[in-house]
């Protein structure tokens, strides 16, 4: 069999709790510098969890230039055009209306489709004693609102991205819960291999740090509760590690065909070398406890970039700080590394960022493509006790200068869906 | 080189207010019955629009689970049970039962589930609004009330990626697999995915699903608020049509090589030929007028199946009712079939525009349509718009001019999706 098209990342974006940009959220991630803080958006005061990985000193109105768009773009799609617009200006190209049809776009996308005030305007017309009655939205007290629908759709950023940036060709929107972003890049991987575009803009984006969003999770108790010490609420790994912090934010990258970015010259980060993705089919609310189902998504991910775990040196980990997921993800750590489980240093920089749901695949990319360029694998943070059943060689510390020849990097969604991407040094690429 | 393996269906499924089977889909695509009737769930007889195509059958005989319909939505129940059809017609389950234990883990690793869902409702917020009653407008309260008024499985419930959970549950496929929220597209590139992952050996074989329950009390306020929604009939192509309306349901299809469907003696339901997808790059609601988009996603299916334009036996065309998309389309139909295209049909006049699961239920039914050798007419079709001109439309019954359809499915961010299938050869 003819061996897969080689896919190049030529640019990244970021825009994360610890940074508005990438080189910000990278300075931090190899400091250890985290995010988390009180909750400053809204009054989270009476939540059990109330501390978040909040952006911060964002520029909403300048991160969508376009007027006319801005008012479809919510906070969460903010994010996504800034961290968009980055990658593409790292990158140096673009798209052009001579290869605009040849432009992709895939991205992961956050599952929030109405906001906190549009739902207490439903209440007031609808709901007065909690009970919703459809007869109060034809009330002179209510009216729709298009805009805020349209924005509310879940291929909005989609449309706008798109139109924004004159993306022609193929364009989709994914969602497997925490998956998601990587989900959205494996997507365009196989897109790009079987020819169907030239270039992709591939990413996520996602905002749940409101009402709702931060609601959900603390009714599953799945956020740490850590109000008092919030720097260290995220601390994968840990023996009394008890959830994980929620972040927002969004991550990018641009994607080319192997020759053609080397022909033009372009710096290459890495190779976007493998995609696997497998579903755990274990219970709705719990990660398998063997590890079965995201060792499948590895195994995959290693296949289809054509390496064993001998060539890997570092591992991103979906490691969330949780219990549960983080003894699954070693359980499954120990099987696909084998005998390399000693030698391969692995982290989460959930550890500093927080989780970013839909765009954290997305993000944890651009933070492989980064650690191989710069060849430092970052810290695991608030490592203090290290739990005997996640037994890795963890980053404890200080991030670690090391040349990485491969990096794999995990997200592990709510529903079990497992995606692992494989990234290559551009050295190891002949 | 051998020539990479064909893709085929062996199970088909779709559930929509004009039936819940393929079969009763069918009867009433060719006897012109439409599903289009006043909502019932809830009263709409004030409304600026109070049709529908609602699904009527019992949540109970869909998804028999009791237990299940406290963690699963409207949308989901549509799309476990489209997924059952297809995976209960493909023989798939039987197959493994005869397989010794080491088999049937390798089975279930390559055997893979794409959904196409329609995500995020208003629906699932109102969940909340009980606790904005109890906190009497402080967010305070809120959050100290929230775990005495709210289902604790609240995000569980309302995940866009349900139904891939679910019917991974049900049926331990662990394979490839993803969820796709990309409005109208969702569904029909859950079957493009799939045929794509058993083509490069990603897996073996692959249930699509789409699914979506769109129509809720400020969805409809929305829609037509944008203008979008027939007051009374969806008539695609019609000089008077005047918007769409919506439906419900499910679609779901299983995909597989041919040689592995033979191999188990399977019945092979049609082939996949190809697709293309593309962006017009309009926003989230416009559309370009001149159909670019429409034609260029026709094209790129075109050249991935390696056909011709004249070898298209039949056209199943989005055609949702609105005068914009249906004369864009029309456009961008002609720009590649030039004077003479094959019939063309739409079904939405029947069971509604199903939004995420609109082009893979049209696909199944497609299949059916090319078995029987009928291009279903367009009942509610009286006057075709004179703007559409050499465009093969009709109310009445046509016949393909081959065992190919091309299906269309075109939807919010400027998205236009094309398939080609193939009938088996009997």
């Amino acid at each position: 069999m003819k061996p897969p098209r080689r896919i190049a990342i030529t640019g990244v974006g970021m825009v994360t709790s610890i940074g508005n940009h990438a080189p910000a959220t990278w300075a931090s991630l190899q400091a250890g510098r985290t995010g988390f803080g009180p909750i400053q958006n809204f009054d989270a005061s009476g939540f059990s969890t109330r501390i978040g990985a909040e952006v911060k000193n964002f520029d909403f109105d300048a991160a969508v230039p376009d007027r006319k768009l801005r008012k479809f773009a919510s906070r969460s799609h903010r994010f996504a055009f800034a961290a968009a617009e980055e990658a593409l200006t790292d990158a140096g190209i673009r798209p052009e209306n001579a290869n605009s049809h040849r432009w992709g776009f895939s991205v992961g996308a956050g599952m929030m489709g109405f906001t906190f005030d549009e739902l207490k305007n439903v209440h007031a017309s609808c709901a007065p004693e909690g009970e919703f009655d459809p007869a109060g939205l034809i009330s002179k007290g209510f009216s729709p609102d298009p805009i805020a629908f349209c924005r509310g759709q879940t291929n909005a950023p989609l449309g706008l991205l798109t139109h924004h940036f004159g993306i022609r060709g193929y364009a989709t929107s994914v969602h497997t819960a925490c998956a998601s972003g990587g989900q959205a890049i494996g997507t365009a991987l196989k897109a790009m291999r079987r020819g169907v575009c030239d270039y992709m803009l591939v990413g996520g984006y996602d905002s749940m740090l409101n009402p709702i969003g931060l609601s959900g999770f603390c009714l599953l108790g799945a956020v740490s509760p850590d109000n008092d010490t919030p720097e260290r609420a995220s601390r994968p790994f840990d023996l009394t590690r008890n959830g994980f912090v929620l972040g927002e934010g969004a991550g990018f990258l641009v994607l080319e065909h192997w020759d053609a970015a080397v022909k033009r010259g372009a710096k290459i980060y890495a190779e976007l070398a493998g995609d696997g993705n497998s579903l755990s089919c274990y219970r709705i609310t719990d990660s398998p406890p063997d590890g079965n189902g995201p060792i499948q998504a590895m195994q995959q991910a290693l296949a289809s970039a054509g390496i064993t775990s001998d060539e890997l040196d570092y591992v991103n980990a979906h490691g969330t700080s949780t219990q549960m997921n983080d003894k699954s993800e070693c359980a499954g750590l120990r099987v696909v590394l084998g005998s390399n489980i000693d030698r391969v240093r692995v982290s989460s920089t959930k550890s500093c960022m927080g989780h970013l749901i839909a765009a954290a695949g997305a993000v944890e990319a651009v933070v492989c493509a980064l650690a191989i360029r710069d060849g430092i694998a970052p810290v695991n943070a608030n490592l203090t006790t290290p739990d005997p059943e996640c037994n890795v060689n963890l980053v404890r510390g200080k991030s670690q200068p090391m040349r990485i020849r491969a990096a794999l990097s995990n997200s592990l969604g709510f529903g079990g869906s497992n995606s692992c991407l494989v990234f290559r040094n551009p050295e190891e690429v002949r | 080189m051998t020539a990479p393996s064909k893709v085929v269906f062996t199970g088909l499924g779709a559930v929509c207010g004009a039936g819940k089977t393929v079969d009763e889909i069918w009867d009433a695509l060719v006897n012109g019955r439409s599903a289009v009737a006043p909502i019932k769930q809830w009263d709409a007889s004030q409304w600026p629009v109070n049709v529908a195509a609602e699904v009527t059958a019992d949540n109970r005989t869909l998804v028999p689970d009791r237990k299940l319909h406290k963690i699963i939505s409207r949308t989901d129940m549509f799309g476990l049970y489209a997924a059952d059809l297809a995976v209960q017609q493909s023989g798939l389950l039987a197959h493994r039962e005869k397989m010794d234990a080491v088999a049937v883990v390798q089975f279930d690793d390559r055997t893979g589930i794409i959904s196409g869902s329609g995500g995020g409702t208003f629906r699932s917020s109102y969940d909340y609004l009980p606790l904005l009653t109890a906190a009497k407008g402080d967010l305070k309260t809120f959050g100290k009330e929230l775990s005495n008024v709210v289902n604790p499985m609240w995000l569980l419930k309302n995940l866009p990626n349900n139904v891939l959970c679910h019917v991974g549950i049900r049926y331990n496929f662990k394979g490839s697999n993803g969820c796709i929220t990309n409005q109208c597209a969702g569904g029909i590139m859950a079957v493009t995915e799939c045929a794509a992952s058993v083509r490069i050996g990603e897996a073996d074989r692959m249930t699509a699903v789409g699914h979506d329950a769109p129509f809720e009390p400020e969805t409809a306020l929305n829609y037509h608020r944008l203008g979008l929604l027939s007051e009374d009939v969806l008539r695609p192509f019609d000089a008077k049509r005047s918007g769409t309306i919506f439906g419900e349901g499910a679609g779901a299809a299983v995909l597989e090589t041919a040689d592995d469907a033979k191999a188990r003696g399977a019945a092979i339901l049609g082939e996949f030929l190809g697709s293309g997808c593309c962006s017009e790059a309009t926003g989230i609601l416009d559309l370009r007028p001149d159909g670019d988009g429409v034609n260029r996603a026709i094209e790129t299916a075109l050249a991935e199946a390696g056909l011709k334009p004249e070898q298209v036996g039949m056209i199943v065309a989005h055609g949702n009712g609105t005068r914009a998309s249906d004369a864009s389309e029309a456009l961008g139909i002609r720009r590649v079939f030039g004077n003479n295209p094959p019939p063309v049909t739409g079904f939405k006049w029947a069971y509604g525009h199903l939004i995420a699961a609109s082009g893979i239920v049209d696909l199944v039914l497609a299949l059916k349509a090319l078995s029987q050798q009928v291009v279903p007419g367009i009942a509610t079709l009286h006057s075709v718009d004179p703007e559409i001109t050499l465009f093969p439309v009709s109310a009445a019954p046509q016949k393909p001019r081959s065992d190919i359809a091309l299906v269309i499915c075109r939807g919010f961010g400027g998205m236009n999706v094309a398939v080609l299938v193939r009938a088996t050869n009997p």
